[in-house]
């Protein structure tokens, strides 16, 4: 499988050479850029919360997931190993070399589109770390482990949310619908294949192909929002351009989380 | 099932096994789940607290008459602070003629 535009990027892992490292490579700069663009998006809620706990809590997740993508790049960089550090990583590319999922594209919207990104998100991403548990690449074992215990809690807050705008009323539930309709042909693309997949899954280093882990992602999604009266949610669209070809609103996003990186470039900070 | 109105939570915390809870502050909240939600953002998200509780304000009973909690009658006599243990324990003592225990040494931390 070649994803363009992804592929010149892949070329850029000078330290990472073999099927194994290249696979590995293109996993943890996905995962680590998921994080990246949910929880920068997503910390936008600091200070305009719904109410001042929520605010508090939204903010706090975004945080979380800004500390995981840190520890992502981190294993990124080790892996690569080409002399950048983890801030040149996530600051210093152009916006058409992130490898963010296509649902994460979305801006953060209304509250019930936030909502329901992040649900949609969460969701996926606790198939995925559920599938490298019992990862062979010891340093992303450890990381999952501790990533498992704090993804818990934000599963648990924001499916209260998707309950509570369900059963909130019209508006809510409105909101929540349209949102999810808008959304759902991009939210399996979290967990679509990656170049170099073959290799993970033989070397171990996930313990499936992620056609697998979206399959039982489906079940798991579908049974939820059928149960609160929403529709299941549609199939993929377009799943081989489910990690580039950046939207307007990402190019958005990019041009403010590195404006002040940009403004003096080299600087220690 | 419409969306009910936050009301006031207060959060009680453990600070680590074995510890008594105690009165950590307040969160508003719609329900008991958003409550424990928010109780956890804002008095364990640092790894503060090992266990939370969170009672609705409005199921708490409250007494704060100082009549009936500060009586404004002398009742000294009802405190036992005229019967000291000490002289008591010496008087025996020396009618057994044990010596006097030594106090017990700090307790090893």
């Amino acid at each position: 499988m070649t994803l363009d535009g992804v592929e010149p990027i892949a070329m850029d892992f000078a330290g990472a050479g073999d099927g194994r490292e290249r696979g590995l490579a293109m996993l943890l700069l996905s995962m680590a850029d998921d994080e990246f663009v949910i929880g920068f998006s997503d910390s936008e809620w600091t200070g305009i919360g719904p109410i001042l706990e929520e605010d508090v809590a939204i903010s706090s997740l975004a945080q979380d997931e800004l500390g995981h993508a840190q520890a992502l790049y981190g294993l990124f960089v080790d892996v690569v190993a080409d002399g950048r550090d983890a801030d040149a990583i996530a600051y210093d590319r152009p916006p058409e070399g992130y490898l963010h999922a296509r649902l994460l594209d979305h801006p953060r919207g209304d509250w019930a589109w936030t909502i329901a990104r992040r649900w949609l998100y969460e969701t996926a991403d606790a198939a995925r770390l559920e599938a490298l548990a019992t990862s062979s690449h010891d340093p992303l074992r450890q990381l999952v482990d501790k990533l498992r215990r704090e993804e818990r809690y934000h599963v648990m807050h924001v499916d209260a949310w998707l309950d509570r705008l369900a059963n909130g009323g019209d508006e809510p539930r409105r909101r929540l619908t349209e949102a999810l309709a808008a959304m759902g042909r991009d939210a399996g693309t979290v967990l679509a294949g990656l170049p170099g997949e073959t290799a993970l899954v033989r070397h171990g280093i996930i313990a499936e192909p992620f056609a697998a882990i979206e399959a039982r992602w489906r079940a798991v999604t579908s049974t939820r929002l059928v149960g609160l009266g929403l529709p299941a949610l549609p199939g993929t669209a377009d799943p081989e351009h489910a990690r580039n070809r950046h939207s307007e609103a990402f190019r958005a996003l990019h041009a403010e989380f590195t404006m002040v990186r940009r403004s003096e470039a080299g600087a220690t900070w | 099932m419409t969306t009910p109105p936050l009301e006031p939570w207060e959060v009680f915390r453990q600070e680590k096994d074995g510890s008594p809870m105690t009165h950590g502050g307040s969160v508003m909240a719609p329900d008991a789940t958003l409550a424990l939600h928010y109780a956890r953002e804002m008095y364990s998200r640092r790894q503060e607290s090992v266990h939370l509780w969170v009672v609705r304000r409005a199921d708490i009973h409250d007494l704060a008459d100082p009549d009936l909690l500060q009586p404004p009658l002398d009742r000294s006599f009802k405190k036992p602070g005229g019967y000291v243990m000490r002289d008591k324990l010496a008087a025996a003592r020396q009618i057994s003629g044990e010596a006097k225990p030594r106090a017990k040494a700090a307790k090893a931390r």
